[in-house]
């Protein structure tokens, strides 16, 4: 195996990634590993033109770290764990229904439904452009805290050095990315989004059970209803149970208090 | 090895099953299972231990494989250890409450043990949520409960470092959840979300890098499975839980209730031993040492181990120090 990581997973990336069967006849692997791994490499590729402008001196360490730190924002600018993190957002495309406009008529329910739903969408989008902002914003914090870091010397070129550069970067966007998670703009912005994509799913339901009922099908709501009433069933069988239980399965009250500090080996068998 | 080689070992590696010591089925009721492990020591002279593991990820963690097993070590000092499963809910379980988790499935099984042993009390060990479940348990019940402790149990549920509760504090939880169930596929996201660098890619980047033995791929794959191995949660405990203690720090506040029972902290005297990782990333220290104000226990011991969340059930550190620590606290009771 080599010891340069940024070819281990070049290497290791046309292993697991679909479409790369070449490098790995008929085996076939998680393309979740895809991902990260494109985004080694392409920090691998970064960091060389890096190493490469110091080295040649075509251009100062300055620019030189300038350049890379912008590559590294533009790289990571897709990165928003958020969106995947508190539940799925709004996946369809948003209702063709507006807002502010009289619901008057028969339809007018379903109007307002589909009124909600754009608006809950509308919020949706919202808050993701609002958490886009501050993304960009944590990235640059990261730039900003990995060139200092830096500094103005050229780095050696070796994987080790490699890898070191590539651990100083993740440090530098984790501690940018703790510093904008616990931010008040960021936990509004996430909470907006959470509520919103909620509220749009709960009038999507609400659309689709009247869907249901028109075909008499059973509904969530229905199904509810029936899960609570074994439940409470459950409940009212467990308390005749225990009324009825004798007292002897209760525990050894009346033991002596003494036995319960020290307990019996309840195995006599136990290996020795 | 040849990069060949490495695909083969990661491939074997990920249906390598979870779990090392041997354990029997003793009760159970819908999904929750109560095992006892099979002893391999001589028995120590301390009441039965149970450990009440959290509602969100899988129990096995406690037990992960030979040389990383804190039930292992635990066994290995003569204690006689139980382990409630919650199991994997479902649709038909959206309607399971906290009340229904520790009033009904942990008080039965804390029932079934006491009846099995003939005893009044035993022994509990509550892991992170499963810490806020016995500590409610606890307060319950304080007369089965001989001794208490608390592994990376968050209490304070609003000290400044903990990310996950400013997340969800403007978070209309009920909306959220509806009247479903909570995936365990949005928690896995959810935590990634906590350190996201380095969960979804520095520590791949570490596995390529690192020595590709056997042993170490088998490890990280072990821990790998577990991390995803996320059962979905029921929504009506789910949405309890994260009103009343991420939102409403109930705890903190003496505001809670369970079955309409006022659980009252500083009603708790039995002996309590409060486990904390100083590099706890889910629970920070603070959220777990605020128990001691809370107690009425004169018998209370903080040990802060230099570890972090899961580091305190699989690092080989925690391997030699928290069984002893456990078993010799238990003993000294």
């Amino acid at each position: 195996m080599s010891s340069d990581p940024w070819q281990q997973w070049r290497a290791f990336s046309a292993l697991f990634t679909p479409g790369a069967a070449a490098a790995a006849p008929g085996r076939g692997g998680p393309a979740s590993f895809a991902p990260f791994t494109e985004t080694a490499e392409r920090f691998a590729a970064a960091a060389r033109a890096y190493m490469d402008a110091t080295k040649a001196l075509a251009a100062a360490p300055a620019d030189a770290t300038r350049m890379f730190t912008d590559s590294l924002r533009e790289l990571f600018a897709d990165f928003q764990p958020w969106n995947a993190g508190m539940g799925t957002g709004p996946g369809g495309a948003p209702s063709g229904f507006t807002t502010n406009t009289a619901a008057l008529g028969a339809a007018r329910e379903h109007q307002q439904r589909g009124e909600r739903m754009a608006e809950a969408w509308r919020r949706f989008e919202d808050a993701q452009r609002r958490l886009q902002r501050l993304g960009a914003d944590m990235l640059r914090d990261a730039a900003a805290h990995l060139a200092s870091r830096l500094g103005t010397s050229a780095p050696v070129d070796n994987p080790e050095a490699l890898r070191k550069l590539y651990d100083a970067w993740i440090d530098c966007a984790e501690e940018a990315y703790g510093r904008t998670a616990h931010s008040e703009a960021f936990c509004n912005a996430l909470a907006e989004s959470v509520n919103a994509s909620a509220d749009w799913r709960r009038e999507l339901l609400a659309s689709m059970e009247h869907s249901a009922k028109f075909l008499d099908l059973p509904t969530r709501s229905e199904v509810n209803t029936v899960l609570q009433r074994v439940k409470t069933l459950e409940e009212e069988v467990r308390v005749l149970r225990k009324a009825a239980e004798p007292k002897a399965a209760e525990p050894k009250a009346a033991e002596p208090k003494a036995a319960a500090r020290k307990a019996r080996p309840a195995r006599p068998k136990a290996k020795r | 090895m040849t990069l060949s080689r490495l695909h083969e070992e990661l491939a074997a590696a990920s249906h390598c099953a979870a779990g090392c010591s041997q354990k029997q089925a003793v009760w159970h009721s819908g999904k929750v299972t109560l095992y006892r492990y099979q002893s391999i020591a001589r028995p120590a002279a301390a009441a039965p231990l149970l450990i009440v593991y959290a509602l969100v990820n899988r129990p096995y963690m406690m037990d992960l494989q030979e040389d990383r097993s804190l039930i292992r070590g635990l066994l290995a000092q003569g204690l006689d250890v139980y382990l409630i499963d919650w199991g994997y809910p479902d649709g038909a379980d959206r309607f399971t409450t906290l009340a229904d988790y520790i009033d009904g499935y942990l008080a039965s099984c804390v029932q079934h043990i006491l009846n099995e042993h003939r005893l009044e009390a035993l022994n509990v060990l509550g892991v992170c949520q499963g810490g806020v479940l016995s500590l409610c348990f606890s307060s319950l019940y304080p007369q089965h409960v001989k001794n208490l402790i608390t592994m990376v149990t968050p209490v304070d549920f609003h000290t400044p470092a903990d990310l996950l509760s400013k997340w969800v504090r403007k978070i209309d939880v009920a909306t959220w959840v509806g009247g479903g169930n909570v995936s365990g596929d949005t928690l896995n996201q959810l935590f990634l979300s906590l350190m996201p660098f380095r969960l979804r890619q520095q520590k791949y980047v570490d596995l390529m890098s690192g020595t590709p033995d056997r042993a170490r791929i088998e490890n990280f794959m072990r821990v790998e499975q577990w991390i995803f191995d996320s059962p979905d949660q029921a929504g009506a405990a789910f949405r309890e839980f994260v009103t009343w203690f991420y939102q409403e720090n109930r705890l903190i506040h003496n505001r809670l209730e369970i079955s309409d029972r006022k659980v009252d902290l500083r009603g708790l005297r039995v002996p309590i031993l409060n486990l904390i990782g100083k590099r706890d990333h889910l629970v920070p220290p603070p959220a777990s040492l605020a128990l001691q104000q809370l107690v009425g226990s004169a018998d209370y011991t903080a040990l802060e181990l230099d570890l972090g969340h899961i580091g305190m059930y699989i690092s080989a550190r925690a391997q030699h120090e928290v069984p002893a620590a456990i078993a010799q606290w238990l003993e000294a009771r």
